[in-house]
């Protein structure tokens, strides 16, 4: 039996049959599930990357100018296992570019974007699922890039992150390094565009019959707006990265100035511009994925219905829209004119309050709740803890007079990583804790999940707090040895802790690296299809793993993705929660109109 | 789902001018053409962002620039790229006429439209390629400041997307002559694009030429 | 006469030694104070949440008109108290005090200084006893920049590879300086001793070592010093060497 709406959608999305072959099945795959494990993989790698460039950094400000133990010896041998100056810029540069673009980027976007965009709105694949395909080989080709930046003479990028010219330009850094590095920046691009278009059609296209945009779980929210914010903004990086290849490469003039510039030369505050338009929303572009997940997996655990879940939605959506007009808070020091740095301060400000919004729902979800501490709960408590440090800080830099002196100190270090590195990688662990049963088909083990979890919560918490007192004593950000300066000088102490706890906080992650691989070929039994007795389509509506075509019949949406503990489905079912497709005995009117009220 | 959907109408013999809700019927796009249609509304849009971004740089740098053009480098001419604007205007047309034919079944006359669009842009490129050579002759190089730099990364970057469309158009052109026929999709979707390069290019002429 | 850099004690803020700094402290101590009680209740509530309610049946509600009232008005408490205060304060202190340069500019005793900041270390030009930049008295320092104590000290800056930023921890302050345009700073210094300088933005391989000192002087020991200097400045020019003559004509920004 399927309604009329079923039965066209349906017509719309006929079932096709899997492929056979390997490649097809495996490699060059088009299947939205596959690609994402794809992303996955390429993500948690480049994540063990970033973690150990991170670790190297962290020993350099413990031990300055001491052989680095081990990694020293692989990799640094000419120079007996010491960091020096040249290297040392490249590790924090290529640490900052791997971890946002090449690391957390596929995982929470690439990763669960495309597990989760048809599997949770009801469709069969994305919209375009080949271009899906050429999204994951053209990221691939930028983790290439970037890896045989490496090779090159000279070694890689070392113009910090952000890549500001002239330093990134031929006048800072020559070498053929940063030049691969930039082009990652710019193939990167083109592989989340992609990716982007792809995710917002198949949300404006491909929703269940049923599934309005106020019934789409938290989740959708979160990687749409995300994927909107992508498709606007990341082609502005390109244009940034483009304009400064040609630099580089042929000699023009857009960012080049002072002594080796040609007539006058062209302007370096252009970059930052061009690159703030598209960095900031990138910040966003980070946490409403985020956002999401916690949206959905707090209300999950908590056995409640997501408190205000119109607010919240509006609130994500103004979010989005303001954080294209709050970048100039990164240049307040750049000698902007008065006007517009007290306009961006003012929106600046104005964007504290609906992501304070955000959090006090999640609070009032909590409140009166029913609460399971299972792993993927705790995660997802510990990112309300780590954002709400990470968000209140940012208090300080969005104002202008503060900033006069945290602007470019630890402090901002600290603040980003709160927000950007805990909030996303936590919540980015809440998702994979929370959908590998999905994803493979079997849980992970929930004891080492929570020690994996108090390693990592207590790890972050110190290591980034570390940061933040050194910002606040005045320490500037980038620095090869520190306490060259005099004022410094006490803080070696708290630098060398930070990077004690640093280290404990990368080895506990090999907790989550063993747990994942027992899990996955160890003997360990199927999860079910509903394994935390949640709401949503995936959980709901098809089997762990799903099939090829995801649902073997289009599921109708009656109902919103939070329906927990409602009286009168637990009367008609026993249990405490109904599936948004879910069809209760009896009329089930009357918890439709309780849900409604 | 890009060209999965060969739209074939029941009645493709019927002269759909002299039947007005035939010809509506034969108009009106599948559930998958409209998908990719908001994809493509979606790239453009995305695309036209990449393109803003370029202005802005040129907008900021012009500004910045006590002369402009700077005393000792030739001026831009407004003639050849006037001209181009034409050219590419009528390139438009002739796909737009392309798009309307091959939505309504004829082929052939969509073939021939899809060719001549085609034909412009090559003599687009030809035109440009000669303001090109000779502002080079005159001595502005791309190494030659600001200037230079804002010209010649501006319009090679339109002039990349002129060759991708222009190569997309005379496939399609090949490919819709009759018996082998194409998708509505296709030939609508890069007609989008086409007209989307146009439109750049008539902001480039008047930004960059003009102004 | 003077003491060198000396160490901070403890992880707070740097002593101040500025006339304005401590607007800066003032609204830091502010934020820090505001975002601690926030940060307490949000966790409170979630702990006692945690505890009070743990394994008892969940209440059913998507949120009643005086639950979202609640969040709302919390919303509103911030935004107003918290956001709004800093904003009012941070407008006034910029345009009266760190961004006033107009004020700095009509003040007497002022003293202006031309700062070229270069892989890796900070040029300084004092206009001499004639006030003007670009002659033949003109003061040049490296990584060393004198300025008296209580009156207001303009720097213009100005970079000729990549972007600096000059940063005095002490008193409280920063500005980048960037190839191909002039930024400026202003302070005013209220405690003679040594301080450091140093550079905030990511400059090359050497960026930690661009380190330079800052030197409060008396009134008095700071115009003899640059007396001094200045009489062996003109002593020691050499118009053939382009390179020294980096200077430029002070810039007037205000109509």
């Amino acid at each position: 039996m399927s309604t009329r709406a079923q039965a066209l959608a349906e017509a719309a999305q006929p079932i096709h049959p899997p492929p056979t072959s390997f490649w097809r099945q495996y490699v060059f795959s088009i299947d939205h599930k596959v690609i994402a494990k794809q992303f996955l993989w390429a993500g948690l790698l480049f994540l063990l990357l970033g973690g150990t460039l991170a670790m190297l950094i962290r020993w350099q400000w413990a031990f300055p100018y001491r052989p680095v133990p081990v990694l020293g010896q692989l990799f640094l041998r000419e120079n007996g296992g010491v960091i020096g100056p040249a290297t040392y810029q490249q590790i924090f540069t290529t640490h900052g570019l791997i971890m946002i673009f090449f690391a957390v980027t596929p995982v929470l976007i690439g990763c669960f974007g495309n597990f989760l965009i048809p599997l949770m709105i009801g469709a069969r694949d994305m919209a375009f699922p080949k271009l899906n395909m050429y999204s994951f080989w053209t990221f691939l080709l930028s983790q290439l890039l970037v890896l045989g930046s490496f090779l090159a003479d000279l070694g890689s990028a070392g113009a910090g992150w952000t890549t500001y010219p002239p330093l990134s330009t031929n006048v800072g850094t020559p070498g053929l390094g940063q030049t691969l590095v930039v082009a990652a920046i710019f193939v990167t691009g083109v592989s989340s565009t992609m990716g982007a278009i792809n995710y917002v059609t198949t949300v404006i296209r491909m929703r269940a019959p049923g599934m309005g945009y106020m019934r789409l779980p938290l989740t959708m929210w979160g990687l749409w707006l995300t994927a909107i914010l992508n498709a606007l903004f990341v082609p502005v990086l390109g244009s940034a990265a483009l304009l400064l290849l040609l630099d580089r490469n042929f000699g023009t003039q857009f960012f080049v100035a002072g002594a080796s510039a040609v007539r006058g030369g062209g302007d370096p505050i252009l970059f930052q511009h061009l690159f703030w338009i598209f960095g900031h929303p990138e910040v966003y572009i980070l946490i409403l994925p985020a956002w999401g997940i916690l949206g959905d997996v707090i209300p999950f655990f908590a056995r409640k219905p997501h408190h205000w879940y119109k607010g919240t939605v509006w609130a994500m959506v103004i979010v989005t829209v303001l954080s294209a007009m709050v970048y100039g808070h990164h240049m307040f020091m750049t000698g902007m004119s008065p006007l517009l740095g007290e306009g961006f301060m003012l929106f600046t400000l104005l964007i504290s309050a609906p992501s304070m919004l955000i959090v006090l729902n999640w609070v009032m979800t909590l409140w009166r709740a029913s609460i399971r501490f299972d792993t993927p709960m705790l995660f997802a408590l510990a990112t309300v803890f780590v954002f709400g440090v990470g968000g209140l800080t940012g208090l300080f830099l969005a104002d202008i007079s503060m900033d006069l002196y945290l602007h470019d100190t630890m402090f901002v270090v600290g603040h980003f990583h709160f927000t950007m590195a805990a909030a996303s990688f936590i919540a980015a662990m809440t998702g994979v804790y929370f959908w590998f049963p999905k994803i493979f088909g079997k849980k992970l083990d929930e004891r080492l999940g929570k020690a994996h979890f108090w390693f990592t919560f207590i790890g972050i918490t110190l290591v980034f707090a570390g940061q933040l007192v050194a910002g606040y004593a005045g320490q500037q950000r980038r620095l090869f040895d520190p306490f060259q300066y005099t004022f410094i000088q006490g803080l070696r102490g708290l630098n060398r802790w930070t990077s004690f706890f640093a280290f404990a906080l990368f080895a506990g992650q090999f907790i989550f690296v063993w747990n994942f691989f027992k899990t996955l070929f160890g003997k360990t039994v199927r999860a079910g299809e509903n394994p935390w007795q949640v709401t949503t389509l995936e959980w709901t509506a098809t089997g762990s793993p799903p099939p090829f075509h995801n649902f073997d019949r289009i599921p109708e949406v009656v109902r919103g993705p939070h329906e927990f503990s409602n009286p009168e489905v637990r009367r008609l079912t026993g249990r405490d929660f109904a599936g948004q497709s879910e069809v209760l005995p009896g009329s089930g009117e009357p918890a439709l109109a309780a849900a409604r009220g | 789902m890009l060209g999965t959907n060969l739209e074939r109408s029941p009645a493709a013999d019927l002269p759909a001018s002299e039947v007005p809700e035939l010809r509506r019927y034969r108009l009106r796009r599948s559930e998958d053409e409209i998908t990719s249609y908001v994809g493509m509304i979606i790239f453009l849009g995305s695309w036209a962002m990449m393109f803003a971004a370029l202005f802005f740089a040129y907008a900021v740098v012009r500004v910045r620039a006590p002369m402009w053009p700077p005393p000792d480098q030739p001026a831009l001419p407004i003639l050849i790229p006037g001209l181009n604007t034409v050219v590419i205007a009528g390139s438009s047309a002739a796909v737009a006429v392309a798009v309307r034919a091959h939505a309504l079944g004829r082929q052939r006359r969509a073939a021939i439209g899809l060719g001549l669009g085609a034909a412009f842009g090559a003599l687009f490129l030809a035109l440009q390629a000669v303001v090109w050579v000779g502002l080079w002759r005159a001595g502005l190089l791309p190494t030659g400041g600001p200037y230079a730099s804002v010209f010649y990364a501006l319009t090679a970057f339109h002039a990349l997307h002129v060759v991708v469309g222009l190569v997309a158009l005379g496939a399609l052109a090949i490919r819709a002559q009759p018996p082998r026929g194409t998708t509505r999709s296709a030939v609508r979707l890069w007609g989008m694009f086409w007209h989307f390069v146009g439109v750049v290019w008539v902001a480039l002429y008047v930004a960059v030429y003009l102004l | 006469m003077t003491a060198a850099p000396v160490p901070e004690h403890g992880y707070g803020l740097p002593h101040d030694v500025s006339v304005d700094g401590f607007r800066v402290d003032e609204l830091i101590h502010f934020t820090l104070a505001a975002i601690t009680v926030i940060f307490a209740v949000v966790a409170a509530a979630m702990i006692w949440s945690f505890v009070k309610h743990r394994g008892g049946p969940a209440l059913y509600s998507h949120g009643t008109r005086g639950s979202i009232a609640l969040v709302v008005g919390a919303v509103a408490v911030v935004l107003f108290g918290v956001d709004g205060n800093l904003f009012v304060h941070t407008l006034a202190d910029m345009h009266r005090y760190f961004w006033n340069f107009k004020r700095a500019e009509a003040s007497p005793g002022a003293v202006r200084i031309e700062v070229n900041a270069h892989q890796w270390s900070w040029d300084a030009r004092y206009p001499g006893a004639d006030g003007r930049f670009g002659t033949q008295d003109d003061v040049v320092t490296t990584d060393d920049i004198r300025v008296p104590v209580g009156v207001p000290v303009i720097l213009q800056l100005a970079s000729t590879d990549v972007i600096h930023s000059l940063y005095l921890p002490n008193l409280r302050v920063k500005q980048d300086a960037v190839p191909g345009t002039i930024t400026r700073l202003t302070f005013q210094a209220k405690t003679p001793g040594e301080y450091e300088i140093a550079c905030a933005q990511h400059c090359g391989p050497n960026h930690y070592k661009m380190r330079a000192v800052l030197t409060v002087l008396a009134a008095d020991a700071f115009r003899e010093w640059l007396a001094a200097a200045a009489e062996d400045a003109r002593r020691a020019y050499d118009p053939e060497d382009k390179e020294a003559q980096w200077g430029w004509e002070w810039r007037r920004f205000e109509p």
